[in-house]
């Protein structure tokens, strides 16, 4: 850094080539985000394949990577879900080193409040199988909160606060950053990174994977990993795959910077709230899905006056914040609200999508073991449960909390 | 926020309403003999078409109806409501915006700024 | 002080004197003077200090587009990062300034500067990793989030705003020339029409620069003042001003925000904000355009500012920011600034235009000749020096030869943009002007349209026509307005983005992006680290990042990235500019629905009878059920739900089951409908009977329970949970109406209609006697699980004998406005026999004795009637119910799924706590196989000791053996797996 200092900045290297495609590849990753070049950087690292590439229709991490909230956890309730976000949060405590790039890991907590009696008993569950499962998870009394988030209004609420799950080791990271550090060592290690290729149509013969119609033209390949987020149906759909997922906007806004405020991550289901502050002095806020399917990355303003409300009742400083931007992304949603990270009917083609709202947090991680999966055609014991086949027989793997509040 | 035509009530505000998901899936009748993959299909499988795409909506804060709507999801505009009963409005009276499975409309998914 | 006499448009009240402190020190303004315009007046420039390198910054504009005079309105709950440019001063406010330590001249943060050329472009993300990575969190992390941000956070503030909602057939945003001439021949036609200005004097243009001369023959102002009053008296156009359209999204919907405490201190019980909420059909885009700056050496210093913000510093505030300033331009549109100067009795110290000499306007010669200015054409500033203000500036002129001027005040024009944020917002597409350098709206997606130097129309002489052609759909008045202007005005621009210094050093320093810092070095090292896409290029460099988007700035970036790639600035683009146009207020936004209003609160008819009575409530969903009724302030929870369970055994107790969803279901195929919808066969059921029965998704899991009380075969009433009311009704309508439409049946809510009372225990059937001694309650009379209709009064009940405790009870309905009158009877009664009214903590604890589930709480969405032990409310010979067919999946048909059981601790003394898991080992080694999770569990008073429900994998086949639970300090008891079913298992009290 000194020494480009001195001279002006001139000399970096560039991150990344900018290739044409070649006429075959070993594997190809259809999808630039954070998840795909991941995918692909593993596949050099850890698998020795050397002629990879990933082609992407925009910028890379211009999708879901480039537009989410940042928040990374592993206190999922079961074994399978808990065992992925935790082999990502690993991976994610020695990102930086292992990429020599500063992805900004944060380790600054995220809570999960409880506003109601059925919250408590779902929290104090979900604490006690991350516990059993070596994660760290505590549950916060209403008092500890308020040291930890003096700003939360815990008491005048239409819904109060209860009490919180609390995962010391869980934070925030640059988004950006994941993305570009995978982009930039997966370049280095030789993968050709292609942007501005759309992916027209996988094709496929005799239940074989043939390659990628591209509009670069196209590209054979022995094996091909779909991780295009919410476009990942529709490629799906060019082979014959249907796949049980639908693409809805998900919405986020950050507010102007101000002066450290909040210094850990505070998220509420219940009342459809979530927050952290970025380094920048932003805060950065998450809102949910809008429920219709679109591909524009734009919802409702509904859905931000949703968030909005109740930010301003649990925190009442931030009455006088004001909202600088907002935007949103395509999130592919899956019935049970968790991945699939799977071989398909088609030999050779694999799928990693269905991550809804909450594929950040398992970047690294799961673009390891879908490159696993892809390099051993077999899934990794991590990503066995995730597989297409669970919807046919039915072991799902429901993350959306318990159903129906009863009485 | 949309604006949809409920076809009984007329045009609405999009926060009377709920979305419904794909329109025109047929339920088997429930008899045995349909293979578990073929009911998994009913069950968690539903289009998700960028372009042209069949759904339902009830009016859930206004007459509770459920009925159909064409919109494209590449842009949001919604082309047609009707009836649940009514046919269904052929492909063709309706105009795909994108070309490919993933392209881009030309104008209209807010997605880029500057005219190609 | 530097107030001019002379000006007419100024909208300062000279009479008016007003004070306000700007960090710490007294200031003196006039009424209708902002912050800035107050600050210039007392010849204050130094506002703030930079983001990243604190260098000293001062008042760039005039407008909304500021991004250096951003300051901390203490008087107002210490808002942050307001604009001084737009907020008006009040007598006593008090400002602070942003970013500084500890004082706006000395601060502490200015030695970033020194170590400036390594904070380039992206620099954190190549370093602050070592030595160790704990450094990144104990070390670099906080001290990075120390220097984040500009304000300091602001006080608690409950808002005072509320939410208006419009519907229109026609929305003109902006109420400048255009606006004003648009709504002018709008007046009285067919349209309901919004005309919406941001500022509190509309005309725009007219009062912000003295480019015009005459209107129809008028002076600027009065033809304003007669337009306006015109439209006032008009029967179909409203005016809003101080209003801000932040956001056009689709369709056909703007947000507004408009401020309702415009140069005075806001009220603490009067709105302060209101936010609209527009539809229309049609938007019309006049909100003009906005001037943009130039990139050279220093740019940034204070005594810096746009052309025309300079002018409307003049024309606006009657404040002159300097009396002999430098102007430094590249385009025509800076003429009217000069004209300006030369009106108050001043003249510029110097005018260099980088045009050459042919492009310039033979007028603007004349007028320079005349007044003896300093002229350099074809020449170009260097670049700027000075120390917390502007003191030379480097000047090469058409021979390439060096001059300074001495000078404490440049004023700087790059060229104007049309104002495109709330056209792209609404997804119409811009394309690049190559004459006028500068993006123009193109394609409009939704009904849009733009007029004036919105659209890129900047001939003033030349709006009628637009109007007249743009606007003929609207059937409007035809216009043939006269404008003269003072400077003639024929939009003339060379192409010019940046200077290069002289002599560049490591320090040197040319800003694309005043807010964030980013410096034309950082994009040029941004493009050669391969970030060439315009969106990278923001990401990395975060450029256009700030609070202001980049509003004076951005397309000079795209201007430098296209000439450093060799494409054509089409090619490079534009990042999206995203709604808001300017920071929205989090309170406006929230408008009132927060803390009362936040969601309704839902009570049953009696609620104020357990309020009375001393209830502990609990929220489950919107409704507010009471929890537990202490006997008096000392009675834990804990010892009332011990006693009201012990008391419902022994004697009699009543619930408040009035939550609880209830539907009626009629018509001719009721039956066949409900036996679709529920796993149950209701079919040979006789009218007057109930039966418990379960509701299944179609992935076979179980959704909801209730009781199907049978009236007949085309009369039904079931009962959901209280959270799964709405749910239940939605999705049999969702059935009705869209799968089963040949089926006759209609489904109906009466919830909200009817009151349920479940009273049960030993007493109650003495009590039921006494306070309904007509009907006759034995055995034989009125079995388990029917129901009877009687007459009560004035009113009809339904009496259905069934109970969830386990004790014989039974379930009364009674019209809403009359339960009051049975509750009291019942406790008039009641309290002979011992009757006591208990909450759903107790209900929870009675039910769990005997076995019964809580959707919701001992199933989550992955447990089957089979996983339940419920196997006997599915009707073996159905053909078909919602879930049927999920029930035989590969998965589904396991035997050893996850099962309800019951669990005891073997050590009477220990305790169970819910949500522990069942394990087989005693010691916990993680991760730690867990058999199950313990779904509900109480201290049983009839017990005496704890027990619990759990669900556990092959749970049917581990009844009677041994196991482990674990505790929230992460030990573990050993348990015993048992039936699920701790009393009366062989209902001989439920139904005696």
């Amino acid at each position: 850094m000194a020494k480009n200092a001195f001279n002006g900045h001139k000399d970096w290297p560039k991150m990344w080539r900018s290739p044409e495609p070649r006429e075959f590849y070993d594997a190809i990753i259809i999808g630039g985000g954070g998840h795909g070049l991941g995918t692909a950087y593993y596949l050099a690292k850890e698998h020795g394949l050397k002629n990879i590439a990933v082609i992407e229709k925009g910028w890379l991490g211009g999708g879901n990577t480039g537009r989410n909230t940042t928040i990374i956890r592993s206190n999922y309730l079961w074994d399978d879900s808990a065992h992925l976000y935790e082999h990502s949060l690993k991976l994610w405590e020695n990102l930086s080193s292992d990429l020599n790039y500063n992805v900004m890991f944060s380790q600054r907590g995220v809570m999960n409040l409880a506003h109601n009696e059925h919250d408590i008993k779902e929290i104090k569950r979900r604490i006690s199988a991350n516990n059993l499962n070596g994660i760290d998870s505590l549950w916060l009394s209403k008092e500890e909160i308020q040291k930890k988030v003096p700003i939360m209004n815990t008491d005048n609420l239409r819904y109060p606060v209860l009490g919180a799950s609390y995962q010391p080791r869980g934070g925030t990271a640059r988004h950006d950053a994941i993305a570009w550090g995978f982009a930039m060592r997966a370049d280095e290690m030789g993968v050709d990174i292609i942007q501005n290729c759309e992916a027209l149509q996988i094709k496929t013969k005799n239940g074989k994977i043939e390659g990628v119609e591209t509009s670069k033209g196209f590209i054979r390949a022995n094996k091909v990993g779909v991780v295009a987020s919410g476009h990942s149906s529709v490629l799906a759909e060019t082979a014959g795959i249907r796949l049980p997922l639908q693409s809805k906007p998900l919405q986020a806004l950050v507010s102007e910077p101000i002066k450290p405020i909040i210094d850990t991550v505070v998220m509420s289901s219940a009342v459809h709230a979530y927050v952290s502050q970025s380094d920048k002095g932003e805060l950065v806020i998450g809102a949910g899905t809008d429920s219709y399917n679109s591909f524009t990355q734009r919802g409702g303003f509904d859905i931000i006056e949703e968030t909005i409300r109740a930010m301003v009742e649990l925190y009442p400083v931030f009455g006088k914040m004001k909202m600088l931007r907002q935007w949103g992304g395509i999130v592919d949603i899956c019935p049970d609200a968790s991945p699939i990270i799977s071989k398909s009917d088609i030999e050779g083609l694999f799928f990693n999508c269905g991550w809804g709202t909450g594929g950040f947090k398992a970047t690294p991680g799961s673009a390891n073991v879908f490159a696993h999966t892809i390099a051993k055609n077999e899934p990794h014991q991590i990503n066995a449960a995730f597989s297409l086949e669970r919807f046919v027989s039915g072991k799902l793997v429901d993350e959306h909390g318990a159903a129906a509040v009863a009485h | 926020m949309l604006i949809i035509e409920c076809p009984y009530c007329g045009r609405r505000d999009q926060s009377e309403f709920s979305n419904g998901g794909e329109a025109h899936v047929k339920r088997p009748d429930g008899s045995s003999e349909i293979s578990d993959r073929e009911w998994s299909e009913y069950v968690f499988v539903r289009s998700n078409t960028k372009g042209i795409f069949y759904e339902r909506w009830v009016h859930s804060h206004g007459c509770r109806k459920w009925f159909n709507c064409v919109r494209d999801t590449s842009t949001d505009e919604i082309l047609k409501t009707y009836r649940i009963d009514d046919t269904r409005p052929k492909l063709k009276d309706f105009k795909n915006l994108v070309d490919t499975p993933s392209g881009e409309p030309e104008l209209g998914s807010g997605n880029f700024t500057v005219k190609k | 002080m530097k107030e001019l006499k002379t000006n007419s448009s100024s909208f300062v009240n000279f009479n008016q004197k007003i004070s306000f402190l700007f960090d710490g020190k007294k200031i003196f303004g006039f009424k209708g003077d902002t912050i800035a315009s107050a600050l210039l007046r007392n010849n204050i420039n130094l506002v703030g200090r930079s983001f990243k390198y604190h260098r000293p910054r001062g008042i760039y504009t005039c407008g909304i587009e500021e991004p250096n005079a951003l300051v901390q309105i203490i008087s107002e709950y210490s808002e942050p990062n307001t604009r001084a440019t737009i907020k008006k001063i009040y007598e006593g406010m008090e400002v602070e300034s942003q970013n500084r330590w500890p004082s706006l001249d000395n601060d502490i943060g200015s030695i970033n500067s020194l170590f400036s050329p390594l904070f380039s472009a992206g620099f954190y993300y190549k370093t602050f990793m070592g030595p160790h990575k704990s450094f990144w969190k104990k070390i670099y992390e906080p001290i990075i989030r120390r220097a984040a941000g500009l304000g300091k956070p602001p006080k608690e503030f409950r808002a005072l705003s509320s939410h208006l909602h419009h519907n229109v057939d026609i929305v003109i945003v902006g109420a400048g020339l255009n606006g004003l001439l648009a709504a002018k021949s709008l007046i009285n036609t067919n349209h309901d029409i919004l005309l919406v200005d941001f500022d509190n004097h509309l005309g725009g243009i007219i009062n912000n620069s003295a480019k015009i001369s005459s209107i129809d023959n008028q002076s600027p102002q009065e033809w304003v003042k007669s337009t306006v009053e015109a439209i006032e008296k008009s029967k179909n156009i409203k005016i809003l001003k101080n209003t801000l359209v932040t956001t056009y999204n689709y369709i056909n919907h703007l947000i507004a925000v408009e401020d309702k405490h415009v140069g005075s201190r806001p009220s603490e019980n009067k709105v302060n904000n209101i936010l609209h909420k527009i539809r229309t059909d049609h938007v019309i885009l006049c909100n003009g355009h906005i001037e943009r700056f130039l990139s050279f050496q220093n740019n940034d210093l204070p005594g810096i500012m746009l052309a025309s913000s300079f002018e409307k510093y003049i024309c606006r505030y009657g404040t002159l920011p300097s009396k002999e300033p430098v102007i430094f331009s590249n385009n025509s549109n800076s003429n009217s600034l000069i004209y300006s100067i030369i009106n108050q009795g001043y003249k510029p110290k110097a005018y260099i235009d980088s045009r050459s000499g042919e492009n310039i306007e033979p007028e603007l010669f004349d007028l320079i000749r005349k007044h003896d200015i300093p002229l350099y054409t074809n020449s170009q500033i260097k670049g700027v020096s000075g120390g917390k203000r502007i003191e030379k500036i480097l000047i090469e002129d058409s021979t390439g030869g060096l001059s300074e001027i001495h000078s404490d005040f440049l004023c700087v024009s790059g060229g104007i943009n049309p104002d495109v944020h709330l056209f792209t917002q609404s997804k119409g597409l811009l394309d690049w002007d190559e004459k006028d350098l500068t993006y123009k709206p193109s394609k409009p997606f939704q009904p849009t349209i733009t007029l004036g130097s919105a659209s890129g129309q900047f001939n003033l002489e030349k709006v009628s026509d637009e109007i007249n052609e743009k606007l003929k759909i609207f059937k409007n008045k035809v216009l043939d307005t006269q404008i003269v202007l003072n400077t003639k005005e024929s939009y003339q621009i060379e192409k010019l983005w940046e200077i290069s210094p002289h002599k560049s050093s490591m320090w040197s320093k040319s800003f694309i992006d005043l807010q964030n810092d980013v410096t034309t070095k950082d994009i040029r090292q941004a493009i050669s680290e391969g970030f060439d896409r315009i969106e990278h290029l923001k990401r990395y460099t975060t450029n256009s990042m700030g609070t202001d988007q980049g509003k004076i700035s951005s397309i000079n970036a795209l201007g430098i990235v296209s000439d450093l790639l060799d494409k054509k600035v089409n090619e490079v683009g534009t990042t999206i500019y995203r709604p808001p146009y300017a920071p929205l207020s989090f309170a406006a936004i929230a408008g009132r629905n927060s803390y009362e209003f936040y969601d309704p609160e839902r009570k049953s008819p009696i609620h104020q009878w357990h309020i009375d009575n001393g209830a502990i409530f609990e929220d489950v969903g919107q409704w507010k059920r009471p929890w537990y009724f202490p006997l008096n302030s000392s009675e834990s929870m804990h010892d009332a739900v011990q006693r009201e369970s012990k008391n419902v055994r022994e004697f009699a107790g009543v619930l408040d089951g009035s939550t609880l969803g209830k539907i009626e279901i009629k018509g001719k195929d009721a039956l066949s409908f409900m036996n679709l919808i529920y796993t149950n066969s209701f079919s040979k059921m006789k009218p007057g009977s109930a039966r418990y029965a379960l509701m299944l998704g179609e992935d076979g899991m179980v959704k909801d329970d209730g009781i199907i009380s049978k009236i007949s075969e085309e009369h039904f009433i079931a009962t959901t949970t209280t959270g799964g009311a709405a749910t239940v009704l939605g999705c049999m309508e969702e059935y009705a109406q869209t799968e089963w439409p040949n089926l006759n049946v209609y489904m109906n809510s009466i919830t909200e209609q009817f009151a349920t009372f479940n009273i049960s225990g030993p007493k109650t059937r003495e009590i039921m006697n006494k306070v309904f001694p007509e009907i006759d309650f034995s055995n034989d009379a009125f079995p388990f699980m029917t129901f009877q209709f009687h007459n009560y009064q004035d009113t009809q009940i339904r009496i259905l004998r069934a109970s969830f405790t386990g004790e014989m009870g039974y379930e009364i309905y009674i019209p809403s406005k009359n339960a009051a009158k049975i509750w009291d009877q019942l406790h008039s009664f009641g309290k002979d026999f011992g009757l006591i009214p208990y909450g759903t903590e107790t209900m929870h604890l009675l039910r769990a004795e005997k076995g019964y589930i809580i959707i919701g709480q001992d199933t989550d969405g992955s447990i089957t009637p089979i996983d339940l032990g419920l196997n006997w409310t599915i009707g073996k010979t159905k053909q078909d119910f919602l879930g049927k067919r999920s029930l035989t999946r590969t998965d589904t048909i396991r035997t050893d799924r996850k099962q309800l059981v019951g669990i005891t601790p073997s050590n009477k003394e220990d305790q169970l706590t819910e949500g522990q898991h069942i394990i087989l080992n005693q010691t916990i080694k993680t991760p730690t196989p867990m058999l199950g999770h313990i779904t509900s569990s109480y201290q049983s008073p009839t017990l005496g000791h704890s027990f619990g429900l759990a669900v556990i994998k092959d749970g049917h086949s581990l009844i009677g053996t041994k196991a482990f639970a674990s505790t929230p300090d992460q030990k573990t008891i050993p348990i015993e797996i048992v039936k699920p079913v701790f009393y009366d298992e062989e209902n001989k009290r439920l139904v005696s």
